[in-house]
């Protein structure tokens, strides 16, 4: 009786992408809901897509599993660990198996919401952002890079977006960086505002802190590396590129080599 | 629209639930703001028990949400007697209001009572132009006040922005500002006739740049977008809105609209219980036969995918089942494609 | 057995839609739907009325099981709706509930 007895909704809005979920898993309702607090839409929100999901019945351990992404008859399928999912970008709707740990969810979240932002030339990008003046500063850099270090080392007027995972998205008068609540090292959720990308940085640990303008063809390739993408379709990755392309035309882009000092915020 | 709000809503469509009602609870107010539709009334607005009454009648019907709104509704010094009895029926509250009067007191109240949501109306984040459209001086610091207080408390905000000439391109930083705020956003981008016809606050509405503007947003189109979630074949898809259906609004005089936009009188509270109006309003029942298929212009229009055509403003203009011009110049804006009737 | 008291949780917002209960939690967070069964319990959820009355009076006459299964199942799905901030859940009589 218990098993189909309530089914629930709830809304995530991260980068102004709201996805819904329905299922009848109240443990999931109950992860959903710790895990994304600051980010919880209302339940009647409309869902830019949404998810039924279900609890995966095998559990796989370790968070390293590959992503396996797939395109055939209009349809995404994707596959990280314990997670399983299909996407129809038409109906907006997928469905989903899922662990209710924050792995697996975070993951759909960010697998779908690349592909969603593709389409109008937005992108996630592996990189720390904050806001300061009205404007977004954004830090790229792989695994200890410094994103933590200079989330750590920002001014109290600084309003943190996230310390690992920024979501860049184009609007009438550029790029807008948005609060996301997935975190690296500092484990706190970026605050879920949003804010014009003023300058991007690519982060580099030096004997002194150092800022070089780069070209425009190197600055391509710098933030393309940090991009985070899993599908492999030919067009999906043409529009990826094409969206790094416009972001550095309308951005500025820098190399900051910085040592851990708080100084360094006043140099950018 | 989701799987599972939309199986609700079509229940709530094949039971004939009035599911979401829209209540003024007066029409007088402490602003007067240029662009308003409201038409100033005499008459005596329904009282503490009345009001109840007809709580206990919407309950009965089956609905679930309840907005409280006005003219400025903490005017209505009774307000809280209302919104605990409309709690002590279950609703689901969300309050409509300038915020100009919520002192602490009254955000603890509100946040007592649990209230859903706060919508808070905003013109500018420029105090000097957000009090210029109200025609209140220091109105937009006893706004920010109100909404700093009601977050502060765990009340949820939304951010009403009603787009107008004076302030064209001003969504970008009001919108960052109710992030600032910690509240959600809306954005209104259409100034409507005043419910007596009178169209002279039209020309407050932006330039169509702005719409064209708005309309490629990503962050501000809705599920109106053509690849956004279709709506499967459904009941709900055939009609041409759910006012009416399982939507309706209330005046603070007991009348009974369709929608609060939509001056399509059908009934009065004080002279018949509210269901009797529901189920058997002539004018209501005949406005609920009307299908997608029966609007006489807008059935064979290429943009009827992403179009929000209003009804009630389409009855304003003078044909029910006509275009509403508004929407046929918002749905050109978005797409660039000119509907039949701007052809003319 | 042990009484357990249910009472509905005074800021949750609901309503019958036929069949069922739709219910919105109080933080506005969450939607549920509770199916038949689900939706009886939680009219029943008085805070004074024990679930075992509960699920012998309304579950097991109406819907033809047995009472340890239904109760064991009512038990575990008071446990989550309790779990979602939309129920409260007590060993003793409750008061404050929506049932005041």
């Amino acid at each position: 009786m218990q098993r189909e007895s309530a089914r629930f909704r709830v809304v995530i809005n991260i980068g102004g992408l709201a996805t819904g979920f329905v299922g009848t898993d109240l443990a999931i309702a109950q992860s959903l809901e710790r895990r994304y607090h600051g980010y919880l839409a209302s339940p009647l929100a409309p869902a830019t897509c949404e998810f039924t999901v279900v609890r995966a019945t095998a559990r796989v351990e370790g968070d390293n599993a590959g992503v396996e992404i797939t395109h055939h008859d209009g349809r995404w399928f994707i596959r990280r660990g314990s997670l399983s999912a299909e996407y129809d970008p038409v109906a907006a709707r997928g469905s989903a198996h899922l662990d209710d740990r924050p792995y697996d969810i975070d993951s759909l979240l960010r697998i779908v919401h690349t592909l969603l932002l593709a389409r109008e030339g937005g992108f996630l990008l592996h990189a720390a952002s904050a806001v300061r003046d009205g404007h977004a500063l954004v830090f790229a850099g792989a695994s200890g890079a410094g994103k933590t270090t200079i989330c750590r080392l920002a001014p109290p007027d600084a309003v943190l977006l996230t310390d690992e995972i920024s979501y860049l998205r184009p609007t009438a008068y550029g790029y807008t960086a948005f609060g996301t609540p997935f975190t690296g090292e500092l484990g706190i959720p970026g605050m879920p505002i949003s804010a014009p990308v003023r300058a991007v940085y690519l982060l580099a640990h030096g004997d002194r802190t150092r800022i070089e303008p780069m070209r425009p063809a190197e600055a391509v390739r710098s933030v393309l590396r940090h991009v985070l993408f899993f599908a492999t379709e030919p067009e999906s990755v043409q529009a990826v590129l094409n969206a790094v392309c416009q972001f550095t035309r309308s951005t500025p882009v820098y190399r900051l080599e910085f040592r851990p000092e708080p100084d360094v915020w006043e140099r950018i | 629209m989701s799987r599972l709000l939309g199986e609700v809503h079509e229940k709530a469509l094949r039971l004939g639930i009035p599911w979401n009602v829209h209540l003024d609870l007066t029409w007088r107010c402490n602003l007067r703001c240029v662009h308003c539709y409201l038409v100033q009334r005499e008459g005596p607005e329904l009282k503490l028990e009345e009001v109840s009454r007809v709580l206990e009648e919407l309950a009965a019907c089956g609905t679930l949400f309840l907005c409280l709104s006005g003219g400025e509704v903490m005017l209505r010094e009774d307000l809280f007697d209302i919104m605990e009895r409309a709690r002590r029926l279950n609703f689901y509250i969300t309050v409509k209001t300038n915020g100009t009067m919520l002192e602490a007191e009254a955000v603890r109240r509100l946040a007592e009572l649990n209230v859903a949501r706060v919508d808070v109306s905003l013109y500018s984040h420029q105090p000097e132009i957000h009090d210029a459209v109200t025609q209140a001086p220091g109105s937009f610091a006893r706004t920010m006040a109100a909404v700093r207080e009601l977050t502060s408390r765990g009340v949820k905000v939304q951010i009403s922005h009603v787009l107008m000439r004076q302030a064209a391109a001003s969504y970008t930083e009001v919108r960052r500002l109710a992030a600032e705020l910690g509240a959600t956003y809306k954005l209104d981008a259409t100034i409507t006739p005043r419910l007596d016809g009178n169209a002279g606050v039209l020309r407050l509405n932006v330039p169509d740049a702005i719409w064209r503007e708005i309309y490629n947003d990503p962050e501000l189109v809705g599920p109106l977008m053509p690849d956004s979630p279709r709506s499967a074949p459904s009941a709900l898809a055939e009609l041409p809105c759910s006012a009416g259906h399982t939507a309706c609004y209330i005046s603070p005089f007991g009348d009974v609209y369709p929608c609060v936009q939509f001056p399509l009188r059908l009934g009065n509270v004080r002279e018949q219980s509210f269901e009797k109006i529901w189920r058997e309003s002539p004018a209501l029942l005949r406005w609920r036969a009307v299908r997608n298929a029966d609007l006489v212009v807008c059935r064979t229009c290429e943009l009827h995918n992403v179009c929000s055509r209003c009804p009630g403003l389409a009855y304003m203009e003078g044909d029910l089942l006509g275009p509403s011009r508004l929407d046929c110049e918002k749905a050109y804006a978005r797409t660039g494609l000119r509907p039949a009737p701007l052809a003319e | 057995m042990d009484p357990v008291y249910i009472a509905r949780h005074p800021a949750a917002a609901w309503r019958r839609l036929e069949d069922e209960v739709i219910v919105i939690s109080a933080s506005d967070s969450s939607l549920f739907t509770l199916n038949e069964v689900a939706a009886e319990i939680w009219e029943c959820a008085d805070g004074r009325t024990p679930l075992a009355e509960i699920v012998a009076q309304h579950i097991v006459t109406r819907y033809d099981v047995g009472f340890d299964e239904a109760y064991s199942d009512a038990r575990e799905l008071v446990e989550q709706l309790a779990g979602k901030g939309i129920l409260i859940v007590s060993g003793e009589p409750i008061t404050g509930g929506d049932g005041r």
